[in-house]
């Protein structure tokens, strides 16, 4: 089941960037297993959080990058692990087949600032790749960027309880150099065909900016 | 003096032998390893593939070890669109089935390693079925 989901995931990518040569940007309207890229993408407006650095997360820090972002936990034994690692070697694809890895960053943004500090987080984005950025800060401005993507998350935080749980979405949001919502990824995530479809999103929006 | 013939001894402790492999192949475990953790992360995940080599259902029911303060085992589910665990009770592997713990789904939750785990260590745990079987399992530490 999923082995045929990933070939069908394989094979719509092979005919998407097929069809995009043939036919320019009609390909950004045909329907795919693995990204969907919105027309019209949504400029995003202002919110703050901090980084693992302990420095200011903002609109700012979005403009002149492609940024992927990846709401999670750290305790989180099995999807935010699994997801962290696709991740890592999408940006190895990214930075060996194209333009480069300079203009794109990968986020982690925790939504459980309780037990995430920064210091925690820097350690665990950290050990996937060393470019990643954990990011968190308080809930209502985690809530803010969220909201504006749609990223849905629960923290069912109990007092005393340390292994209270935390839910939430595994898509990957795509955001262009502009700050804007361009386009998002959806599970199973597989690190080639992420790989693949940003190719073709670059492109097609290098196109668009000519 | 009948029950000393050789024969007859022979075939009791050719019988003794069936007996103790069937039991230990009730259910056979491959590809088990636990995703090593970042540093720092308190919970690490353990996966399987398990085989029952029986013609009835086996119930796991428990997983334990000394190794972790917690061992649960749990599923990742997605329910209307937001991705979660919940704790497994039990799983009935049906007769001569075989049951995946994988990434994205059935997964031991093992909390609290008394001691940090590398790729290439190995963590021993006990899986405990209904009706008694227990089996030991070795998992390899794996990035």
């Amino acid at each position: 089941m999923i082995t045929s989901v990933a070939l069908a995931a394989m094979f719509s990518g092979a005919w998407l960037a097929e069809t995009y040569r043939e036919h320019e940007s009609r390909a950004m309207l045909l329907p795919d297993q693995v990204i969907t890229l919105f027309p019209d993408p949504k400029p995003l407006t202002a919110f703050a959080l901090t980084d693992d650095r302990n420095q200011v997360f903002d609109l700012a820090s979005l403009k002149g990058k492609w940024s992927f972002l990846f709401f999670g936990f750290t305790h989180c034994p099995d999807v935010c692990p699994t997801t962290l690692a696709v991740l890592a070697r999408a940006r190895d694809s990214i930075a060996k087949n194209m333009a480069g890895a300079e203009d794109i960053q990968f986020v982690f943004v925790s939504v459980d600032p309780n037990r995430d500090t920064t210091s925690k987080l820097r350690q665990y984005v950290d050990y996937f790749d060393t470019s990643f950025l954990g990011v968190t800060g308080d809930k209502a401005q985690i809530s803010n960027l969220a909201g504006q993507l749609g990223a849905a998350y629960q923290v069912a935080f109990t007092p005393g309880m340390e292994n209270y749980p935390v839910y939430h979405t595994t898509a990957v949001f795509l955001l262009d150099p502009r700050a804007r919502y361009h386009a998002v990824f959806t599970p199973p995530h597989d690190a080639e065909a992420i790989s693949r479809r940003f190719k073709v999103v670059r492109e097609l929006e290098a196109g668009n900016a000519t | 003096m009948r029950w000393r013939h050789p024969v007859f001894v022979c075939l009791l402790l050719a019988l003794t032998a069936i007996a103790a492999a069937t039991e230990e192949a009730g259910v056979s475990i491959r590809d088990a390893w636990v995703r090593e953790a970042p540093p720092g992360a308190t919970m690490m995940a353990g996966y399987m593939v398990l085989k029952n080599n029986t013609p009835r259902s086996q119930v796991l029911v428990a997983a334990r070890s000394s190794g972790f303060g917690t061992v649960m085992i749990h599923r990742t589910v997605v329910k209307g669109g937001l991705t979660g665990m919940e704790h497994a009770p039990k799983i009935e592997l049906l007769p001569n089935a075989s049951l995946l713990f994988e990434p994205g789904g059935y997964h031991l939750m093992l909390l609290n390693p008394k001691r940090a785990l590398h790729a290439g260590d190995r963590v021993d745990i006990k899986l405990e079925f209904l009706g008694g079987l227990v089996i030991p399992v070795a998992y390899e530490v794996r990035k």
